[in-house]
């Protein structure tokens, strides 16, 4: 992440919602996306292009094309190109200057910074206690960080939906971890080993069918939108990592804690 | 057995209940039942004659000259039959009234189909224009983008742009913007009709005679003195046709003129005797037009003057469509004012609905194929008929959370759909845990207790999410809005109405299985 950052001077690829520019989606089943790239993409600027096809089919419904460049000068060189007007019916444009994005970028990561601290504020008057919250925190930080690795090394580039998702993995990654730390603290007699077990089994159960019920979700809509992609690919990675985190890190940590707890109580 | 329902699933069932018809009963089918014939108004221009006989947006259309329409395609054919013919007067009969319209002009009126739900889906689902608009070099005070709310409401009706919504948002840094969401404006009328900042003066050398606005003149849009003339060619490939309209100044504009031109002196040349100066009007200080001064004039208080322009185009036509866009554009701009501030749009996006419909498909598959998932994966793990609870419950919660959605008339966007699925997503979790927390073999705890154990680490989980959804409200330009306000929704009816629901059926049917 650190190499990524000296790279890129920032924590991740962004997508022109968040540095500005135009999005275009043109509907065209006869479209040929290579030559269209070969003959356009000098004209505009940081241009890629993408197509989206029919789930059942495969027939290519739409192309887009994504630049840096206005709306305007977009519409020109691929009006130019086709040779017919773009209107409302065969195509749709997304256009957001560079200084608005900027300034929504600046505001994702300010409310992702308020967003940890009040998460944990209501952890810490959950559990009261120094070592259990910061494990629930430190554990949705990791899922968040260690996602955001892999869509870095994917390649992805985040859009304002994209950085929402990772916010998301929050109230998910939060879950398994609250349970943990709360069958362990309030255990009623039960042994740990038994209550790791228990919560084990639980937390387990929770996060397979998320991902089944994200990875169906996924696998259908996300070819349709970058959005929706990206929102469930990142749902899909952080509940995957979540396992690792929390019957890992977490588990190991909280069990510590609690026979530490156990043996001063002892002493007394 | 009889099995005594709880209050809490009786509260369920309420919601369910509110759900449906705050969803399914929309004003049309409280008029018409379910059966419904006709189409909806979606807007009609103001000032028109439509609107002037009481035509409104929302009424519904069920017959125009005595033929019955029952959908959009017999309103478009009557429309284009209409068109053929020479008739002046049209008789448009809607659900509870008729009108009768002494102009064959129908393109006042917009339609749409009769919507089947309450539920309205957002720009990127529906199609439509949206425009963020900032003020050039000046950071919006609240009262200034409100009142500037005002002035483009104005203009944009001035017009004849009526089937928009203009909201003002501010943002986590303090930036006042206003948003402009509007259907059947193509972009280039909406970012020429906001990028012109409109201040238009006619001034006679240095004097300004007036400015325009309500306050100094009052435009005439119809009738034989606005004219567009026939295009003449003005090279080998181009045309210009030229326009003029009479505007009425205000008495002490006229009184200004006399003031102005007595002084000045006459030029006697061969096409008759003018003012030595002429008349010239800007607009955002660009000269528009010179016009000379007819010698009769000077000292008069003068209360009518005529504006002119003219537009440009490779035919003819082109060139009296443009000049007929010109002038009408030149009136709006006159009626309404000049803007307080220099105008920008920092994003302008235009949506088609084609790719908004297959969204919904399949948006639609992703959640029933998510659900059936869902309950397939629950019923291998516990094996028991309460697997099934999960299912019932989760479609409640999104029905639940749409239902409040259409009632507060929420813009459902992909991105608010997305919040219902993440809100179902930690749904399941909730009902996992209560699953497994109230099948627990060991200890010694009561059937109570375990389910109060269970909602400790629910509710726990609850206020932790809320905690991080939260601050996402004020980002982005309220874009966000729609998916914080269905997940909260989404979680919040969770733990309150579904998950007490479902502890108690669990708990039921957990009786049942040891009776």
């Amino acid at each position: 992440m650190g190499f990524f950052y000296s790279q890129n001077n920032d924590f991740f690829y962004r997508d022109i919602s968040l540095t500005g520019g135009t999005s275009v989606t043109i509907e065209d089943k006869n479209l040929d996306i290579v030559s269209l790239e070969n003959s356009i993409s000098g004209k505009l600027e940081g241009a890629n292009f993408r197509e989206i096809s029919d789930l059942i089919t495969r027939e290519q419904i739409a192309i887009i094309v994504e630049t840096k460049s206005d709306e305007e000068l977009t519409r020109n060189v691929l009006e130019d190109y086709l040779n017919y007007e773009l209107t409302e019916e065969n195509s749709s444009f997304e256009f957001t200057g560079a200084l608005l994005s900027e300034s929504f970028y600046q505001q994702l990561l300010f409310a992702i910074l308020i967003a940890f601290a009040l998460m944990s504020l209501v952890v810490f008057l959950q559990f009261r206690s120094f070592i259990p919250s910061i494990t629930v925190i430190f554990s949705a930080f990791a899922d968040i960080f260690m996602s955001l690795v892999v869509v870095n090394l994917l390649g992805v580039q985040l859009s304002t939906a994209g950085i929402v998702a990772l916010l998301m993995l929050i109230g998910y990654s939060v879950d398994t971890d609250i349970l943990l730390a709360n069958k362990v603290l309030k255990r009623d007699g039960n042994s740990i080993n038994n209550q790791l077990w228990t919560s084990f089994k639980t937390g387990i159960t929770m996060t397979l069918t998320s991902i089944v019920a994200v990875l169906a979700a996924f696998l259908i809509v996300g070819p349709f939108s970058s959005i929706l992609y990206q929102i469930f690919l990142i749902m899909l990675l952080g509940l995957v990592f979540d396992i690792l985190n929390t019957w890992i890190t977490s588990i190991s940590i909280i069990k510590w804690y609690a026979i530490n707890k156990e043996k001063k109580k002892n002493e007394n | 057995m009889k099995i005594k329902l709880t209050w809490r699933i009786w509260l369920w069932i309420a919601f369910i209940a509110f759900a449906l018809i705050s969803i399914f009963i929309t004003p049309t089918v409280m008029q018409q039942g379910f059966m419904q014939k006709g189409v909806l108004i979606k807007s009609v221009t103001p000032d028109s004659f439509a609107f002037e006989t009481g035509l409104r947006a929302e009424q519904v259309i069920i017959a125009i000259d005595r033929q019955p329409i029952t959908n959009v395609d017999d309103y478009l054919e009557i429309l284009e039959l209409k068109s053929k013919t020479e008739k002046e007067k049209t008789t448009i009969t809607t659900i509870n009234s008729e009108y009768i319209i002494f102009s064959e002009n129908l393109l006042e009126i917009s339609v749409s189909k009769i919507p089947l739900t309450n539920l309205k889906l957002g720009l990127d689902l529906a199609g439509g224009s949206r425009a963020f608009i900032e003020a050039e070099n000046h950071k919006l005070t609240t009262q200034e983008v409100q009142e500037l709310k005002e002035v483009i409401e104005n203009r944009l009706n001035a017009f004849g742009l009526s089937d928009m919504k203009i909201t003002t948002v501010s943002d986590l840094f303090g930036n006042n913007r206003l948003s402009i969401e509007i259907a059947g404006a193509t972009p280039k009328d909406l970012k020429e009709l906001i990028s012109q900042q409109g201040k238009f003066e006619a001034k006679i050398g240095n004097e300004t005679v007036f400015v325009g606005g309500k306050s100094e003149l009052s435009v005439t849009r119809t009738g034989s003195e606005v004219v567009v003339e026939n295009a003449v060619p003005s090279s080998s490939s181009t045309y210009v046709s030229k326009f003029h309209f009479p505007v009425t100044l205000s008495q002490t504009a006229a009184e200004r003129f006399a003031e102005i031109t007595k002084d000045i002196s006459v030029n006697a040349t061969n096409g008759g005797e003018y003012l030595s100066k002429n008349i010239d009007f800007y607009l955002d200080d660009n000269l528009r037009e010179s016009l000379l001064i007819s010698s009769s004039l000077k000292g008069q208080i003068q209360p009518t003057i005529s504006i002119s322009g003219s537009g440009t185009g490779t035919t003819a036509e082109e060139a009296e469509t443009a000049a007929q866009g010109e002038m009408k554009k030149l009136q709006t701009i006159l009626i309404t004012g000049s803007l307080p501030f220099k105008l920008t749009i920092v994003k302008l996006d235009t949506i088609s609905s084609t790719l908004g419909n297959n969204f919904v498909k399949y948006l639609f598959l992703a959640g029933i194929v998510a659900l059936v998932l869902v309950a397939v994966t629950i019923f291998l793990k516990y094996k028991t008929r309460a697997a099934i609870a999960p299912l019932i419950v989760c479609t409640s919660e999104i029905f639940i959370t749409l239902g409040i959605a259409a009632f507060m008339k929420w813009d459902l966007d992909l991105m608010a759909i997305a919040g219902i699925l993440a809100a179902i997503g930690t749904g399941v979790d909730d009902q996992i845990v209560v699953l497994d927390e109230t099948r627990q073999k060991e200890g010694t705890k009561s059937m109570k207790q375990k389910i109060k154990n269970a909602f400790t680490i629910v509710f726990g989980a609850y206020f932790t999410s809320v905690a991080s959804l939260l601050p996402l409200a004020w980002v982005g330009g309220g874009l966000l809005k729609g998916f914080v306000l269905t997940t909260l929704t989404g979680i919040t009816l969770g733990v309150l109405v579904t998950r007490p629901a479902f502890a108690d059926i669990v708990r039921l049917i957990e009786k049942e299985n040891a009776s």
